[in-house]
């Protein structure tokens, strides 16, 4: 009789302390719907400024969050960072005067500034120069040699508008006397740099074209890419993509941003953000050096519809 | 002091049912406990598990929407993000809501419909670099386990998901109700097998029973049924032996009852044979001599006026009178002719006369009989008067007695009562005692009764009761 009784309390106690172990934090009731509250607006006008995807929006954030809280801190004004998908619908917000300031790729730059004058803001100095290459990568297992081994291959482009990651490659292929329809068995589109080399480094893609900065960058920042990958091709050199500003935004802001990122450089504040997006200094740059980007886009034109 | 009452209590209930109820009891009450224990674990482990799992869950599907919704977020693409919230919820139905708040606080996605429970916003936070927060909230459809999770390490936003308890609760009540119904079955069959069982059990017993209560009413025939080769077994076999045993010694007790009253019979009808014809002779033959002697020492003392010896013979005569008398009142007292001759009433109404001159104790009696009784039956009656009014002189010192013979029916009754010292019943006094005993025996033989009621300083009574068919009683033993 009296296990009986232990035994009931046991069950009793064990299960009185049962759930649930957590404590309720609050209530709630999840049919009182009600409208969403509009967003204030800012205390004061954001400078937006646009990144176009050359690496992934994730990476974007990150390489660029140090810039960005540079140039709040020395404009006194928050600054917006803005990401599209494609270059295009980044030229769109800069024609459009959605965006004040933009990072662009260097094919963009030339296509924008040539149907509704995108301007040249600066362009980022790189191993002292403001040249770029696109480079051809091919897992480290493959044999091939250069572009012409890639044939029946699977291909990886970044964007449709980039002049590294489809220009450069579409424009081999030409000179080859095909069109990447007929040379590759397959292509596909990553839409950033970083995630064409993590294609090819994963095996999804025989090959793929990619910004050579970007390249350095990723390489610098994950060493066993190299043992992953290797460049079977590296393009002339071609002008860096350049900070351009909308053809709206005000020429106060465009001379105080010129003057901040021109000076960059010589602020030892601005190292990590320069260091963060692999830059050592901000420079002017003349629209003339993209004019091999032009010749080479006569011949590859960029498509109407991405 | 309580706990003594509360036992007594319940062994009072339980003591009070039958067998049969109390395996009943034993039965439903160890399924129902078992039952009750095991579902009340069942349901604690079950909800313990479910509602980790929920919680880990919880965890896993925000992190994946999180680490899913980043893209979208920053691409500003809000139809992906919606299209993603979407699948979310659709890939899980345990999801209640998912939703997406950026860096700003403010709701740029959810999987609302019509609108937006605002308070649910700060029910949960997760802080920029926590790998998630799981906070339980009560809502009107239950508990919500909700779990935020920081996009980006919270740079971008946060992104959290509610999941509904309601499974858990809806698993609980299938379990419950399946145990129940369990539990339910179980008792039905424990009830059927505690019938079973207690009418195996108890029909041994009660058939026991049954023959014991025969047994003590004196029917030796019924014997039990050994059903199983266990303890009650042995106890029907024992049963069965001692019934047997017991018949075996009844029916020689009876024999011997039989033969002891026959003698019985034989004895007291020889003995009242043989004083009769005693009787008979002293009356007949020694009277007749002894009055022959009388009347020839009256013509002596007639005839021979002058004879010296005359003297001598009136005293012969004297004698010889005397003897006569002492004669006749032998032969009364052997036996009463008028018993024969004339009946009880008659026979009663003598001896009283002259036990009332002998004694000088009135003696008030009454006789109600229209006819003559059977010879046996008087006889005893008469004995049975006679021994109580012998005891009366001899022991009672009594003032005054009372003699009442009547008939009621086929019985006859007899009460004899004196006003004497009385005497203690239960006592056994040698002589006195005898006599008693040779009453009841007599009365006995004709299935008679002799009670006797006395007390000191109160008198005595004794009742006498004899049917008056006897024949074909006796005829029974």
């Amino acid at each position: 009789m009296k296990k009986v009784f232990l035994l009931i309390l046991m069950i009793m106690t064990v299960s009185c302390s049962s759930l649930p172990e957590k404590e309720v934090v609050g209530s709630v009731d999840l049919d009182n719907l009600q409208p969403l509250p509009t967003p204030d607006g800012h205390s004061a006008v954001p400078l937006r400024i646009a990144v176009a995807a050359v690496i992934s929006p994730e990476g974007t954030v990150q390489s660029y969050s140090p810039l960005l809280l540079y140039l709040e801190e020395k404009l006194n004004r928050p600054v917006e960072l803005i990401q599209r998908k494609t270059y295009l619908e980044v030229n769109d917000l800069i024609e459009h005067g959605e965006v004040d300031v933009a990072f662009v790729c260097t094919s963009a730059y030339v296509e924008g500034h040539d149907t509704f004058g995108m301007e040249l803001l600066a362009a980022p100095q790189v191993d002292g120069k403001t040249v770029y290459n696109s480079v051809l990568i091919a897992p480290s297992s493959s044999t091939a040699k250069n572009m012409s081994d890639m044939r029946g291959k699977v291909f990886a482009f970044t964007d449709p508008i980039s002049l590294s990651g489809r220009v450069y490659p579409t424009y081999l292929v030409h000179e080859l006397g095909y069109t990447p329809e007929e040379f590759f068995a397959r292509t596909f589109f990553t839409y950033s740099h970083d995630e064409a080399i993590r294609a090819v480094a994963s095996g999804v893609a025989d090959g793929a074209a990619v910004d050579s900065l970007v390249y350095e960058f990723a390489i610098a920042r994950d060493p066993s890419l190299v043992d992953k990958i290797r460049v079977i091709h590296r393009s002339p050199d071609f002008g860096i993509p350049p900070v351009v500003v909308s053809p709206f935004t005000r020429p106060q802001i465009k001379a105080d941003l010129q003057s901040l990122l021109l000076k960059m450089s010589n602020d030892p504040n601005a190292i990590d953000a320069l260091a963060s997006i692999g830059v050592e200094s901000f420079v002017m740059i003349d629209d003339n050096a993209y004019n091999s980007v032009r010749e080479l886009l006569g011949v590859i034109p960029i498509p109407d519809i991405p | 002091m309580n706990m003594q009452r509360l036992s007594q209590r319940i062994w009072d209930i339980a003591g009070g049912v039958s067998v049969r109820t109390k395996i009943l009891g034993i039965v439903l009450g160890m399924v129902i406990l078992l039952g009750l224990g095991v579902t009340i674990q069942a349901r604690y482990a079950l909800t313990a598990t479910m509602n980790a799992q929920l919680e880990e869950q919880s965890i896993s599907a925000s992190r994946d929407l999180a680490a899913r919704s980043t893209d979208p977020i920053l691409l500003n693409d809000l139809l992906g993000l919606h299209d993603l919230l979407k699948e979310t919820t659709a890939n899980n139905p345990n999801i209640r809501y998912a939703f997406i708040v950026d860096n700003r606080g403010q709701i740029i996605a959810h999987t609302f419909e019509g609108g937006f429970p605002l308070d649910l916003i700060s029910l949960n936070t997760a802080q920029a670099g926590e790998h998630h927060h799981t906070a339980l909230i009560q809502t009107d459809e239950g508990l919500v386990w909700d779990t935020a999770v920081p996009i980006l390490d919270g740079k971008v936003g946060t992104a959290r998901i509610g999941l509904s308890d309601a499974s858990v609760r809806a698993a609980l009540s299938t379990l419950t109700a399946q145990l129940i119904l369990t539990i339910v079955l179980v008792s039905i069959t424990g009830v059927l097998v505690a019938v079973l069982l207690t009418w195996i059990l108890t029909r041994p017993i009660i058939s026991l029973a049954n023959a014991t209560q025969a047994v003590a009413k004196g029917d030796f025939s019924p014997r039990v049924q050994r059903w199983a080769n266990d303890e009650i077994g042995d106890l029907a076999e024992a049963f069965n032996s001692m019934t047997e045993e017991l018949a075996r010694t009844d029916g020689l007790r009876k024999e011997r009852e039989v033969l002891r009253r026959q003698l019985l019979e034989k004895v007291i009808t020889t003995q009242e044979d043989e004083r009769r014809r005693i009787a008979r002779e002293l009356h007949d033959s020694t009277s007749q001599n002894l009055t022959s002697l009388i009347v020839g020492l009256r013509v002596m003392e007639t005839n021979c006026a002058q004879c010296a010896s005359i003297s001598k013979a009136t005293d012969l005569r004297d004698v010889a009178s005397k003897t006569l008398d002492e004669v006749h009142d032998l032969s009364m007292r052997l036996r009463p002719r008028v018993l024969d001759d004339l009946g009880l009433s008659a026979a009663l109404e003598r001896l009283v006369s002259e036990w009332q001159a002998r004694y000088k104790i009135p003696v008030d009696i009454a006789i109600q009989l229209s006819e003559r009784l059977p010879g046996d039956l008087e006889t005893a009656i008469y004995r049975i008067i006679q021994e109580t009014l012998t005891n009366i002189a001899r022991h009672a010192q009594a003032k005054s007695a009372s003699i009442l013979v009547e008939r009621h029916g086929d019985m006859v009754r007899a009460i004899v009562e004196d006003d004497g010292i009385g005497f203690d019943t239960n006592a056994n006094q040698g002589e006195r005692h005898l006599g008693l005993l040779g009453m009841r025996e007599r009365a006995e033989l004709l299935n008679g009764t002799v009670a006797i009621e006395s007390s000191p300083e109160h008198g005595t009574s004794v009742f006498i009761e004899i049917p008056v068919q006897n024949e074909k009683l006796e005829a029974s033993l």
